[in-house]
C-alpha cells in the first residue's frame, strides 16, 4: 500500500529529548509511552506521524481485530484463545506496528466499540464491532493535544491504560478484549492542564522548545522547503538514514532481554525514589527499564551510570508535582549527587 | 481470559495493611467491601486483580466507568424477543457479581449515581428492574471492592460510609524494599511465566488458607464482651449510625477465621477497627476547635486501655488515630485549626498596622511595588458551589457541574422517546423496545423490523466546568503586606479547588491608572497561579475600570461560548480612589458599573478585605449594586461554608 508520503523521522533536525523518548518506546513497549509538551510548530506531531515509517514488523494472528501476538498465549483475545485451545496453534501474518490517532473529538462509544447496529438489524443478534481502543492494541496510540480531550474519554482511556484490557458494558453488549498500547501524546501546555491521572500513566515526558541557535533555524526552513518542493526525492535522500536506525532499533530490540543492570545501580535508583519522595513506585521502575533500553540502544548489555542519568532525566520531571501548583520543579543536581555517590559507594 | 498473565498476590512487596484488608472482605462478605484510597503507583489495583487467583470459584467482575445503566442492572433479552417474540430478563453486571467479587476501579469517576445504587442494592440485596418493558426482581449480593486516587476528587461522606472497609495504600519508604519491587518488576515483565511458578506454592497456600477461613467464618462465636468493645469504640470514633459496629464485628470474625479460631479476641475487633473505623470517624461537636496535632499511628492496643479508662484527652487520639482519616472533609488538613488562630492573629497584625498608619492610603500614592507571596495556609472555608444540576442544555468539560448536553457528546446516560426529531439515535434502547414486536410485523428481509415509535434517543450527560473570573484589588492600600498574604491565600485556595474541578479561570487586576487582563479565561490553573504569585501591589484603586475590564472579558467570553456561565470574583477594599477621565467620582462610577454587570445577569461574588477600624463600606455597597454575594475576608475565615449561589435573584 502507498501511503501518502511523511517527512522522514531522520530528517527532523534537533529535537535530541524527543526523538529519543519515541525511539526508546518502540524499542520496548513496556515503558508506558511519552507526553510531549512544547508549543506550537515544534515537530511534535510531525515526529510522531513519522514514527510509524521506522515500525518494526511484528507477527499477529490473522484475522485477528485485535492483532493478537500468536507467539504470547496468555494475551490472546476470546476467538483466538478458543481457536488456540482447538487447534494449538494458530495462522500468522507479518504486520507493521502501526500509530492509531485518537482524535480529540473521538466520542466514547467509538473509542471502547459497541454494538454493531447493522448486525442487529439485519440478524437480530448482538455482536461487538471494535473501536479505537482495538486498533491500538499491540500498537502506538497518538492522542493530539490531550489536555483537551473531553474527560468521560480520559476516564476509559485510564481503565484501558491500567489494566491492558478494555472491559466494555455499554449499549447492549458486554464484551473485553487486550488492549495494550503505547501511549503517545502531545499537548501545548497553555493550553490547559493534564488530569494528574493522565499524566501518571506516561512513562516519559519531554519539553520540546524551538530551535534557538540561527545556523539550526536555517537548516529546519531549508529541509522544510526541499520537502515541499519534491517530497520524493527529500526523503530518497534519507532512506540510507532511515533504514540504518530502523535496523538499529531492531536490534536493539532483541538485545534488550540480555541487558543487565547491577545491583548498586538498582539501590541508587530506589534510594533517588526515596530522596525525591515521588508518589509510588512507578518512577523507579520506570527509571530503570529506560536505562536498560537505553543501554541496549546504544548495544551494550550492561547499564551504565550515564543511561541511569539520561533515563531519569526523561522519567522523573513530570513525576515531581505531588499536589497541584507545587513548584514541580526537578532539582537536577540533587539527582546528579544523589546518583554520583550511589555509584561511588559501589565502586 | 488472560489469567496466565497476573502478577501473583505474593509477590507483592509490602503493603500487609492492604494484603490483610482484602482477605477480610474475601472472606467474609458482610463485612461490607472495601474502598483503597491512595497515592498512583502502590499497587491498588495490582492486588485486586492479582486477588482472582486466590478465591477459588469466585470471579472478579469488573465495572468499567463506560458501562450503561442497562448493562448494569439488567435489561430485555433482545436476541430472545426477536426469535420467540417474548419478553426475557438479561441479566446485567450485578447478577453476574452476585456471590462473587464486584470490581471498580478509580471508584471516584464513576457517575455517583451509579456507586449509589451498586452499594444500595447490595445493602438491601434486591435489584428490582423496571425497564424496557420488562418487571423483574432478584436478588443479589455481592463484594464491592473499589480503588481510588484522591487526587482527583474524594468520594462524599455518604458514600464512603457505604464501604464496610478503607485503606490506604503508601509507598515504601525504605531503599532495600524498594529495589526489591524494581527487582521483582523486572523480573516479571522478562519472564511472567516462570516469574508465576516461583510464587506458584505460596500462592496455592494463601488460597487454601481463605477458603478455610470461608468455610468457619459463619460459625465463629461473638461473645456479649465483644459486643460491647465494638459499640464503644464506634461510639468514641463517633461514628454515625449502626453500621459501623456490623461492619466491625464481621470484620473481626473474618480475621478470627484467618487465624484458624473459632471465637473473636478483643485483638481481632482492635485490627479490625483499622480498617473499619477510619472513614468513618467524625469529629466530636464540643471538640471540633481543638487541635489534633499530635497524630498517632497504629496503637490498637493503648486505645483499648483508653477505652476502658473512657479517659477523655485519649478519645481524642484514638478518634484520629490509627490510620489517617480518608479525606473525609476534603481540603482540610490537619492543622487547619492553627493555621486558622495564625490567620486570625495575622489578621490582628494588620488591623494593627492600619490602626497605626492611618493615612496608608496616602502614603503609599507614591507607586511602591511589591509583591507578596502566597500565604499558602490560609484557611479557607470549604467552596461549595450551590450551582445544582440545572436543566438547561449545555456544553464544556469539566467537573463541577453535571449537566445535560445538546451535542454529540458525553457520556450516555439512558434513552428516552425522543420529543420532535430524532438526532442522536439510542441504537440499543430502540431495538429493545422494537424486539417484543417482531414476530408480528410484516418481513423486510432484515431480522428486525423498526417502526418510528420504537425510536430512542440518547440522553447525554457531561460535567462542565465553571468560569471564575478573578478580578484583584492589586493597589496600595491592599499592600500592606499580611493583608495582600492573606488574599492570595484565599485566591490560591479557589484555584486549587478550581484545579480539582477543571474549572476555567481568569485574573483581571486593577492598580494604579487602570485595570489589567492578567490571564485571560483559560483552562490553566497553572498559569493563574503564577500570575497571582507575581502579582505586584501599589498605587491607587480604580475600582470601576477593574469592573469594565472585567464585564468586557466576560462579554467577549460570552459572544464566544454563550452555554457557559462564569462568575465574577471582586476581591477589595473598596477605596476605590482613581477614575477614568472624564467620569466623576470614583465610588459612583464603581457603583454605576456594578448596575451593568448585575444587568447582564453575570453572578458574582465579592469579597471585601477592609479591616479598618473605620469601615467606608463601599465594597459592600458595589456588591448590593452587583446583586452579588457579599463576604467579609475576616468572617470568612471563621464561617464553614461558603456558598455561592449561581442565578441569584435580584
Amino acid at each position: 500500500m502507498k501511503r501518502m508520503s511523511v517527512y522522514p523521522f531522520t530528517a527532523i533536525v534537533g529535537q535530541d529529548d524527543m526523538k529519543m523518548s519515541l525511539i526508546l518506546n518502540v524499542i520496548n513497549p513496556s515503558l508506558g509511552g511519552v507526553l510531549i509538551k512544547g508549543e506550537k510548530g515544534t515537530a511534535k506531531s510531525t515526529a510522531v506521524r513519522a514514527l510509524a515509517e521506522l515500525l518494526p514488523a511484528m507477527e499477529a494472528v490473522h484475522g485477528c481485530k485485535f492483532h493478537c501476538d500468536p507467539a504470547d498465549p496468555n494475551l490472546l483475545c476470546e476467538d483466538c484463545a478458543s481457536k488456540y485451545t482447538e487447534d494449538n496453534k494458530l495462522v500468522a501474518d507479518t504486520v507493521k506496528m502501526r500509530v492509531v490517532e485518537l482524535p480529540v473529538s473521538a466520542t466514547e462509544d467509538r473509542v471502547v466499540g459497541t454494538l454493531d447496529i447493522e448486525h442487529a438489524i439485519k440478524h437480530g443478534e448482538k455482536k461487538f464491532e471494535a473501536g479505537i481502543l482495538a486498533q491500538a492494541n499491540r500498537n502506538i496510540l497518538y492522542v493530539d493535544e490531550i489536555n483537551l480531550l473531553d474527560d468521560h474519554v480520559v476516564d476509559v482511556l485510564l481503565d484501558a491504560a491500567a489494566m491492558g484490557i478494555n472491559t466494555v458494558e455499554r449499549e447492549g453488549v458486554s464484551y473485553s478484549h487486550p488492549a495494550r498500547f503505547v501511549l503517545v501524546g502531545t499537548m501545548n501546555p497553555e493550553e490547559g492542564d493534564i488530569r494528574p491521572q493522565l499524566l501518571d500513566r506516561f512513562g516519559l515526558s519531554v519539553v520540546v522548545t524551538g530551535e534557538h541557535d540561527p545556523a539550526q533555524r536555517v537548516e529546519v526552513i531549508k529541509r522544510r522547503l526541499a520537502y515541499e518542493q519534491d517530497a520524493d526525492t527529500f526523503i530518497a535522500g534519507y532512506q540510507h538514514d532511515q533504514e540504518e536506525l530502523a535496523a538499529k532499533i531492531t536490534q536493539a530490540s532483541s538485545l534488550l532481554p540480555q541487558v543487565d543492570i547491577n545491583e548498586e545501580l538498582l539501590e541508587t535508583v530506589a534510594k533517588l525514589a526515596v530522596e525525591l519522595g515521588v508518589d509510588g513506585h512507578r518512577a523507579d521502575i520506570t527509571v530503570i527499564k529506560t536505562a536498560l533500553t537505553l543501554a541496549a540502544f546504544n548495544g551494550r548489555k550492561e547499564v551504565e551510570l550515564e543511561d541511569v542519568k539520561n533515563a531519569a532525566k526523561l522519567v522523573l520531571p513530570h513525576r515531581m508535582r505531588r499536589r497541584p501548583f507545587e513548584e514541580g520543579q526537578l532539582d537536577w543536581d540533587k539527582v546528579e549527587s544523589i546518583l554520583s555517590s550511589g555509584a561511588k559507594g559501589a565502586l | 481470559m488472560l489469567t496466565n498473565a497476573i502478577y501473583p498476590f505474593v509477590a507483592v512487596v509490602g503493603q500487609e495493611q492492604l494484603k490483610k484488608a482484602l482477605q477480610i472482605a474475601l472472606v467474609n462478605q458482610k463485612a461490607g467491601g472495601l474502598l483503597i484510597g491512595g497515592e498512583k503507583g502502590t499497587a491498588k489495583s495490582t492486588l485486586v486483580r492479582a486477588a482472582k487467583e486466590i478465591i477459588g470459584t469466585q470471579k472478579i467482575v469488573d465495572l468499567p466507568l463506560n458501562a450503561t445503566e442497562d448493562m448494569l442492572f439488567g435489561s430485555i433479552d433482545i436476541e430472545y424477543a426477536v426469535s420467540k417474540g417474548e419478553r426475557r430478563f438479561l441479566p446485567g453486571i450485578l447478577s453476574r457479581a452476585t456471590g462473587n467479587i464486584l470490581y471498580i476501579d478509580e471508584a471516584n469517576l464513576l457517575r455517583q449515581e451509579l456507586l449509589t445504587a451498586v452499594l444500595d442494592v447490595n445493602a438491601s440485596g434486591i435489584n428490582q428492574v423496571e425497564r424496557d418493558g420488562i418487571s423483574f426482581t432478584h436478588s443479589v449480593s455481592y463484594t464491592v471492592i473499589g480503588t481510588m486516587n484522591p487526587e482527583e476528587g474524594v468520594l462524599p461522606g455518604h458514600i464512603l460510609d457505604r464501604f464496610g472497609m478503607y485503606v490506604d495504600a503508601q509507598s515504601e519508604k525504605d531503599v532495600v524494599i524498594r529495589t526489591e519491587i524494581i527487582r521483582r518488576s523486572l523480573a516479571c515483565g522478562f519472564d511472567i511465566q516462570s516469574f508465576r511458578n516461583s510464587y506458584f506454592n505460596e500462592t496455592e497456600k494463601l488460597a487454601a488458607k481463605i477458603a478455610l477461613a470461608r468455610s468457619i467464618v459463619e460459625e465463629i462465636e461473638v461473645s456479649e464482651a465483644m459486643m460491647q468493645l465494638a459499640a464503644q469504640m464506634c461510639a468514641q470514633a463517633f461514628c454515625a449510625g449502626h453500621r459501623a459496629e456490623i461492619y466491625l464485628l464481621e470484620a473481626a470474625k473474618a480475621i478470627a477465621a484467618l487465624a484458624e479460631r473459632n471465637y473473636v479476641l478483643p485483638k481481632d475487633v482492635e485490627e479490625a477497627a483499622m480498617f473499619v473505623l477510619p472513614h468513618r470517624m467524625r469529629k466530636p461537636p464540643e471538640q471540633q476547635q481543638e487541635n489534633p496535632e499530635q497524630q498517632e499511628e497504629e496503637q490498637p492496643d493503648d486505645n483499648e486501655q483508653q477505652n476502658q479508662d473512657e479517659n477523655e484527652d485519649n478519645d481524642e487520639d484514638s478518634k484520629e488515630s490509627p490510620l489517617a482519616p480518608p479525606p473525609l472533609d476534603d481540603n482540610e488538613d490537619d492543622g487547619d485549626e492553627e493555621d486558622n488562630s495564625d490567620d486570625d492573629e495575622n489578621q490582628d497584625d494588620d488591623k494593627e498596622k492600619e490602626e497605626q498608619s492611618p493615612d496608608n492610603d496616602k502614603n503609599q500614592l507614591a507607586p511602591e511595588e511589591q509583591i507578596a507571596d502566597i500565604d499558602k495556609n490560609f484557611k479557607f472555608p470549604k467552596m461549595v458551589l450551590d450551582l445544582g444540576k440545572d436543566r438547561n442544555v449545555r456544553r464544556g468539560s469539566g467537573k463541577r457541574s453535571t449537566t445535560k448536553t445538546d451535542l454529540k457528546q458525553g457520556r450516555y446516560v439512558r434513552a428516552e422517546m425522543p420529543k420532535i426529531k430524532v438526532e442522536d439515535l439510542a441504537f440499543d434502547a430502540t431495538i429493545r423496545a422494537a424486539a417484543p414486536f417482531q414476530r408480528l410485523r410484516e418481513d423486510n428481509g432484515c431480522a428486525l423490523n423498526i417502526k418510528s415509535e420504537d425510536l430512542r434517543q440518547k440522553v447525554r450527560e457531561k460535567r462542565i466546568g465553571n468560569t471564575f473570573l478573578f478580578v484583584v484589588d492589586a493597589s496600595g492600600s491592599m499592600g500592606a503586606r499580611e493583608r495582600m498574604r492573606a488574599v492570595k491565600g484565599a485566591i490560591f485556595y479557589m484555584l486549587q479547588e478550581a484545579y480539582q474541578k477543571r474549572d476555567r479561570v481568569g485574573m483581571v487586576a486593577f492598580r494604579r491608572q487602570k485595570a489589567e487582563l492578567l490571564l485571560p479565561i483559560t483552562r490553566s490553573v497553572d498559569l493563574a497561579q503564577k500570575c497571582l504569585a507575581e502579582m505586584p501591589t501599589g498605587g491607587k484603586t480604580p475600582l470601576a475600570d477593574g469592573l469594565s475590564t472585567a464585564l468586557v472579558t466576560l462579554g467577549m467570553l460570552n459572544k464566544k461560548d454563550s452555554e457557559l456561565e462564569p462568575i465574577l470574583i471582586l476581591v477589595t477594599d473598596g477605596r476605590a480612589n482613581a477614575i477614568e477621565e472624564n467620569s466623576g467620582d470614583p465610588v459612583e462610577s464603581a457603583l454605576k458599573m456594578a448596575e451593568k454587570i448585575r444587568k447582564a445577569k453575570i453572578t458574582s461574588v465579592v469579597i471585601d478585605t477592609e479591616t479598618d477600624f473605620i469601615k467606608l463600606g463601599v465594597a459592600k455597597a458595589v456588591a448590593k449594586a452587583m446583586g452579588a454575594t457579599y463576604y467579609s475576608l475576616r468572617s470568612l475565615s471563621q464561617e464553614q461554608i461558603l456558598r455561592i449561589v449561581r442565578n441569584l435573584d435580584v
